[in-house]
């Protein structure tokens, strides 16, 4: 199967799908069906295409395409603009920093990566919002959140890797 | 750059520099975001406006799907559901029955008592096309808006209680703030005393009761309804019953409102209450009987001629009345002296 990268319209599409798995993420989130029947809070579905194209393709899902997915999120969800998009790019910022141990991971420790990035991204958006609000805020919602968001990582890692190799492709430095 | 257009240009210490820049963008944002309320709400009724039907199209199909692996699992209970259902509408006949006369009996006596009638209040039935269930911050968004003549502050429920009230509004969607958000506040009245209090979210499944009166003790299972304090929402929708949680009560909620899909937008139409114009009738010194007082011819040298307020005169001719009433004196009494007899 030849990639979208072959020709010149191929390759802009082919170089939007990181971020455009990054905008579904956000709009799956805010959908009005739950996984779970409503008992568990939303997953952060748009974390995981940051997460993961910022290890294999970091030209692709830069800090301002993170900013921008966590905007978009803000929007969706009704809260106050920059959460979540303050979380996002702090969340880029630890996966930028130590990119090669992450992208050194492989199996169950691919998850845990994952599981690590979660937890800032709850960390930094907890943190946040308690100063935005300018109180302690509960914390059984952010944890519950990362867990289900850690967990669902194994169902939706397939789906990603399936889309880096067969459309988006490897970097040419890659080779 | 010798590898062609796929070569990353960016060297590791180029990528920290966007990084910083954004991170500040994100900290301006917030900034900037909470001190313009108001603009940012304006797009996100925009956006959300914008993406309406993908929101809908998107739902359809999962909804469908929903329900019919619902149906799936449902089909080996249709015998048991049967049965209960039919138990269920016999009860709610009774019930439907009763309610009906009791109904006829409210308004007989509102009749008699020259009882202000309740406001009248009209609704729209929307959909959920959108629902926030994150950390913090539980939200709803409709597919009805301004042009459905939905405004801020007005109430939404399901077929059971309250879900939330709208707090902002598009052309065509609305979001919606709900009870257990932490930024919900609403002012609620518990039975049977009516006992008057405000019902705030915290992010918990059931809202803390708040502002309670020193000393009540609510029961278990008490219920609570809007109290339609401050006009902001009408009197009566039932809410939930109380829960004694330690030291504090909670409310469980009637409502389901992390599955419901279909809501009632309540349009609480109360007339707004206009003083009539004050008159000399009103005085209390025209009231006596007694005249009021002229004011003070004015220092300036021609002064127009003080308009003399109507005084209250009693009537000249008062007809006798006769030692025993007649037998038709109730309708006599209800003719105006028309100075013809």
């Amino acid at each position: 199967m030849e990639r979208l990268g072959g020709t010149s319209g191929g390759r802009f599409f082919a170089n939007m799908i990181p971020v455009t798995s990054g905008l579904i993420g956000v709009v799956v989130t805010n959908l009005p069906i739950s996984l779970f029947g409503g008992w568990v809070l939303s997953p952060m579905y748009a974390l995981m295409p940051i997460y993961y194209w910022c290890l294999v393709r970091p030209d692709l899902m830069s800090p301002g395409w993170a900013f921008l997915i966590g905007l978009v999120h803000d929007v969706l969800s009704g809260a106050p603009i920059g959460l979540w998009a303050a979380a996002y790019v702090a969340t880029y910022a630890v996966i930028d920093w130590q990119r090669d141990g992450f992208a050194g991971l492989s199996g169950w420790g691919a998850i845990l990566g994952f599981a690590t990035a979660t937890l800032v991204a709850c960390t930094a958006h907890y943190v946040i919002t308690s100063f935005y609000n300018w109180q302690v805020m509960a914390i059984g919602d952010s944890v519950q959140v990362f867990a289900v968001t850690a967990i669902l990582y194994t169902a939706v890692l397939p789906l990603l890797g399936w889309l880096h190799r067969k459309l988006v492709g490897p970097l040419r430095s890659e080779f | 750059m010798g590898n062609g257009n796929w070569r990353i240009s960016r060297s590791r210490g180029r990528a920290h520099l966007p990084l910083i820049v954004v991170g500040a963008l994100a900290v301006f944002v917030i900034l900037f975001g909470k001190a313009e309320t108001a603009l940012f709400n304006r797009a996100r009724t925009n956006v959300a406006d914008w993406m309406r039907p993908s929101l809908t199209l998107v739902r359809m199909p999962i909804q469908v799907a929903g329900r019919w692996l619902n149906s799936v699992g449902d089909f080996f209970f249709v015998y048991q559901d049967n049965m209960r259902l039919k138990e269920e509408n016999a009860r709610l006949r009774q019930w439907h029955n009763k309610a009906i006369v009791l109904d006829e009996r409210l308004k007989r006596y509102q009749l008699l008592l020259h009882a202000v009638p309740d406001p009248a209040m009209s609704s729209v039935v929307a959909r959920v096309i959108g629902r926030a269930n994150h950390p913090f911050l539980q939200t709803m968004i409709l597919d009805a808006g301004r042009a459905n003549a939905v405004k801020p502050g007005q109430a939404v429920i399901d077929q059971r209680g309250m879900i939330g009230r709208i707090y902002l509004t598009g052309e065509r969607t609305s979001w919606v703030i709900l009870l257990t958000d932490l930024n919900s506040r609403i002012p609620v009245s518990i039975e049977p005393n009516t006992d008057q209090a405000i019902m705030t979210g915290d992010n918990s499944p059931m809202p803390l009761i708040e502002t309670l009166a020193r000393g009540v003790q609510l029961k278990a299972d008490a219920q609570v309804v809007t109290s339609g304090d401050g006009d902001i929402l009408p009197a009566g929708i039932p809410i939930g019953v109380i829960v004694p949680y330690g030291n504090t009560y909670r409310v469980a909620l009637f409502a389901d409102q992390t599955t419901a899909q279909d809501v009632e937008i309540v349009d609480f139409k109360i007339k707004p209450e206009t003083q009539p114009p004050v008159t000399q009738q009103d005085l209390p010194v025209t009231a006596a009987g007694l005249p009021p007082v002229v004011p003070p011819p004015q220092r300036t040298g021609v002064t127009p001629p003080p308009v003399l307020p109507p005084v209250f005169k009693a009537p000249a001719q008062v007809p006798p009345k006769p030692d025993t009433p007649p037998a038709d004196a109730g309708t006599d009494m209800d003719v105006p002296d028309t100075g013809n007899q």
